[in-house]
């Protein structure tokens, strides 16, 4: 049903003037999240300031049963924020302060809207710091990584995104407010935050969100190892990992996309290794060296050609900067490639990969990896020329092949971005259909009316397979991380 | 879809009732599959004779809880006790939710690993049981509650529909996170069958100081605050009353009892630190010892019969200062893990900063702010839509919490 004026002169009374945004540029605007596939304009967008807001304008969009999509910074790949049925944008950009601090409890509440590295950064003067860091960190926001349970880099050590996540103020379809878990460890009865986090706005809208804190580890060493077969690091990552060392951090990155980053940034990563392996192990300093030892030990028995460990912060930065620079290098040189999320068992790393440059190769594609190596979270990207219709449905059909491979593998086809509606039609390969039927009863006891983020996550009838991320073309600026996988 | 039941339950039901007494009251029947198979089997014939079923593992806290209203069929899933897959390498687990915890603490132990899940009496306590009841122990902080831990489930619905969400690898977000809804419902959504665990690697040095302290002593919020950034592995209060039972006594009034788990060097400094701030201990267990103390700390949970259970966002003893006049002499209190039981009948003065996630044998009183309210709806909801028979007899002892 299209907006009427009068719904709009509604909405405005509901939240203000500055509050809705109509404009066929601002609608243009908001049509898509980084799946940049799947445009669909919404009718309008709203910038609530509050949970009182978000209620009334919950209560009001049910009772027209007009669909309701929360956004956060929009830099989700899975098309999770994006308005498929159009009707409303809930943008929380608005919504980005902290409600309240407790130092002594290590705990805060802030609002969706709040940029996940902002909050560290107000943290930083107080020893504290939010453990989670998707690699989007300086844009996307705490209420987007509720939303899709974000990982990141570190979650390794420290878990993702509901390992954090003490309690939400949730707005429920009915307009209803309810908080669920607390500032406390537990709640009683059922895990209901457990469900919310990670369910992509189809459950319920979180408006306030109480976040765990952690001490800053006292200590960080990050260590570059290069080797020259890609299963060498994989079998490396395995040995530390049954070592019984938990390392912040463990990613590799194949020859393909080193050479892209050193074409770009010139950084001095190893452009002939056919992997490099970045460990970064914190926390107190009296224990690092020993576990920087072991660590040594099991990349030399593995074949290490080098080992650089960085010697201040500066290098350190350096070496991240690589990393997290991945995406931009891609998208400066291929004309197309598609992303994938799938997980591994961390023991099948090196089985995996292989088989993803075989599925490419086999169709004549190339493909590169860069990905969390200590969580089994692979993101192969697979390029093409865009201009070449054919290539791009060999590039497809790859993608979704890898996805199938990941399940056999005993993994799964998302590991931080979401399923959205990217990957909804894989949703029935990878589970039953008595196993799906009870997450839609699940959904149906949270959300009948079909206006939160209608669409999402669970198959429909007659869905088809939708492509997956696909960038490519792109103009990045030499200093943008391109910070998002 | 629902299983068909091919045979009557009087066939399938053969263990024995008596065994399965809830309050004193035994159910009619009582079943101990053997078979995941077998249990959906099972509650699809009790579906169709709208049977009310209890799930069971290991009996450690269901022989306390109040008689159900109704209460048929007992399902034992200790049977159900296979471990599926354990990779070192990987650092996951998964099995049937019948294994008792110490039998996966032993296995773990050879590949120097933990499974990061406390539970009063583990040589009973079943997997499945631990999650249900969302145990939680000392070690709390260490190792995060249930949720934390568990990355995938399957389980039975009452109606027989056998279904699984999440999966075996350490990140995944494809689906609804039903396995960690589960974790805390003390079987009144699904009968969990297996789930899938993140594990831990073993510590290599443990060390456990126990300080004697007064009341004063106790309640002084200042004395305690440099616990929580320190990273203890707990930090545990112990009545006097309750010291017998775990072997050790500080002689005070209350014991409170420090644990150190990492490397060596890491724990030497932690200990420094600690000695500093709050002087030397009455007594100091390591490695072994220390573990074998856990347990009876978190054997403590099951005291007594009568027990409440609270959870605070206070994680240091000073915790304690809003209830202590009415706490009494038997209380266990694991500061960082924020959980507290009280023991016995006495009334007691509940303040704002505890929220109680539990009652047995003593009174208890729903929480009616307009949130809690609506979160009891939205329980009941979602107890509809996974149970809409409502077979899971404890459902209805739970809704008003």
């Amino acid at each position: 049903m299209p907006l009427t004026p009068v719904h709009l002169d509604e909405l405005r009374a509901l939240l203000g003037a500055d509050g809705v945004l109509a404009s066929e540029a601002a609608r243009f605007t908001y049509e898509a999240d980084a799946l940049a596939l799947e445009k669909h304009m919404p009718d309008v967008i709203v910038l609530p300031r509050s949970t009182d807001e978000v209620a009334a304008l919950v209560r009001w969009a049910r009772a027209r049963r007009i669909p309701v999509t929360p956004r956060g910074a929009g830099t989700g790949l899975a098309g999770g924020a994006t308005a498929e049925h159009g009707g409303i944008v809930l943008s929380v950009n608005r919504m980005d302060r902290m409600l309240r601090l407790d130092v002594d409890a290590m705990l805060a509440w802030v609002q969706p809207g709040l940029v996940n590295l902002a909050l560290s950064q107000q943290l930083a003067p107080l020893g504290l710091y939010y453990a989670p860091d998707p690699a989007s960190q300086q844009v996307s926001t705490i209420g987007g990584n509720v939303a899709t349970n974000a990982g990141g880099p570190h979650c390794l050590k420290y878990g993702v995104t509901f390992n954090h996540i003490l309690g939400v103020v949730v707005v429920l379809e009915d307009g209803s407010v309810v908080t669920l878990g607390g500032e406390a460890p537990d709640s009683p009865d059922f895990d209901l935050a457990g469900a919310v986090i990670g369910s992509e706005g189809t459950l319920a809208i979180a408006t306030e969100i109480c976040v765990r804190l952690l001490p800053r580890p006292e200590a960080v060493k990050t260590m570059l190892f290069d080797f020259t077969t890609i299963e060498a690091a994989c079998r490396a990552v395995s040995a530390v990992i049954a070592d019984g060392i938990v390392p912040a951090a463990m990613e590799i990155m194949d020859q393909h996309t080193t050479e892209l980053i050193e074409d770009w940034l010139h950084l001095g990563l190893p452009r002939d290794a056919a992997a490099v392996l970045l460990i970064e192990v914190d926390g107190p300093a009296v224990s690092l060296e020993a576990q920087v030892e072991k660590i040594g030990a099991h990349a030399r028995a593995l074949g290490t050609r080098s080992i650089r460990i960085a010697k201040d912060d500066a290098e350190r930065a350096a070496i991240w900067r690589g990393r997290k620079s991945a995406f931009g290098a891609y998208g400066r040189t291929a004309s197309g490639f598609y992303i994938m999320d799938g997980v591994v068992p961390r023991t099948r790393l090196a089985e995996a990969l292989a088989e993803v440059y075989r599925l490419c190769e086999v169709r004549g594609l190339d493909a590169g990896n860069v990905f969390h190596a200590g969580d089994g979270n692979l993101h192969p990207h697979v390029l093409f020329d865009a201009r070449d219709a054919a290539a791009q449905a060999r590039a497809l059909d790859a993608s979704h092949e890898i996805l199938r491979m990941c399940i056999r593998f005993g993994g799964t086809i998302s590991g931080e971005h979401g399923v959205g509606i990217e990957k909804r039609s894989m949703m029935r390969e990878l589970f039953a259909p008595d196993d799906l039927a009870v997450m839609a009863r699940l959904r149906g006891a949270f959300a009948p009316d079909g206006v939160l983020n209608p669409g999402k996550i669970l198959p429909g009838d007659g869905d088809g397979h939708s492509a997956p991320a696909q960038m490519g073309g792109m103009r990045v600026r030499d200093d943008a991380q391109g910070p998002w996988i | 879809m629902t299983q068909a039941a091919t045979r009557p339950l009087a066939e399938l039901a053969t263990a024995d009732p008596a065994r399965y007494a809830i309050g004193g009251a035994a159910p009619r029947f009582a079943a101990r599959p053997a078979l995941r198979e077998a249990v959906v089997e099972l509650v699809a014939a009790a579906a169709l004779d709208r049977l009310a079923i209890v799930p069971w593992g290991g009996g450690v806290a269901l022989p306390h809880e109040t008689t159900p209203g109704r209460y048929d069929l007992a399902v034992d899933l200790t049977a159900l006790d296979r471990v599926i897959e354990h990779d070192p390498e990987d650092q996951t687990l998964t099995a049937e939710c019948g294994v008792t915890i110490a039998t996966l603490r032993r296995r773990l132990a050879a590949h120097r690993q933990e499974l990061p899940l406390e539970a009063a009496h583990a040589d009973r306590a079943t997997l499945g049981g631990a999650l249900a009841a969302n145990a939680s122990g000392p070690r709390r902080l260490r190792f995060g509650s249930p949720r934390d831990r568990i990355l995938g489930a399957r389980f039975a619905l009452a109606d027989g529909t056998f279904a699984r969400s999440g999966g075996k690898v350490v990140k995944n977000v494809a689906g609804y996170g039903i396995h960690r809804l589960l974790c805390g419902s003390r079987g009144w959504l699904a009968l969990i069958l297996e789930a899938s665990l993140k594990l831990a690697p073993a510590p290599e040095h443990r060390v456990a100081l126990v300080y004697a302290v007064d009341r004063a002593t106790l309640l002084d919020g200042a004395r305690w605050a440099f616990l929580p950034r320190l990273e203890p592995a707990f930090v545990t209060v112990v009545s006097e009353a309750l010291t017998r039972a775990i072997g050790v006594s500080s002689g005070a009034a209350f014991s409170v009892i420090v644990g150190l788990e990492d490397d060596r060097p890491w724990v030497a400094q932690q200990e420094a630190a600690v000695a500093k701030v709050i002087g030397a201990p009455v007594a100091r267990l390591e490695d072994d010892e220390a573990g074998a103390l856990v347990q009876r700390l978190a054997d403590l949970e099951e005291a007594d019969a009568a027990r409440r259970t609270f959870t605070t966002r206070g994680n240091t003893p000073g915790a304690l200062g809003p209830i202590a006049a009415s706490l009494g002499d038997r209380f266990v209190f694991h500061a960082p893990a924020g959980r507290l039981h009280v023991f016995g009948e006495r009334p007691l003065a509940t303040p704002a900063s505890l929220t109680r996630i539990d009652a047995r044998g003593a009174g208890t009183a729903a929480d009616t702010t307009a949130s809690a309210t609506g979160v009891t709806a939205l329980r009941a909801r979602i107890r509809a839509a996974l149970d809409p028979g409502k077979a899971l007899a404890l459902g209805d002892r739970w809704t008003g919490m």
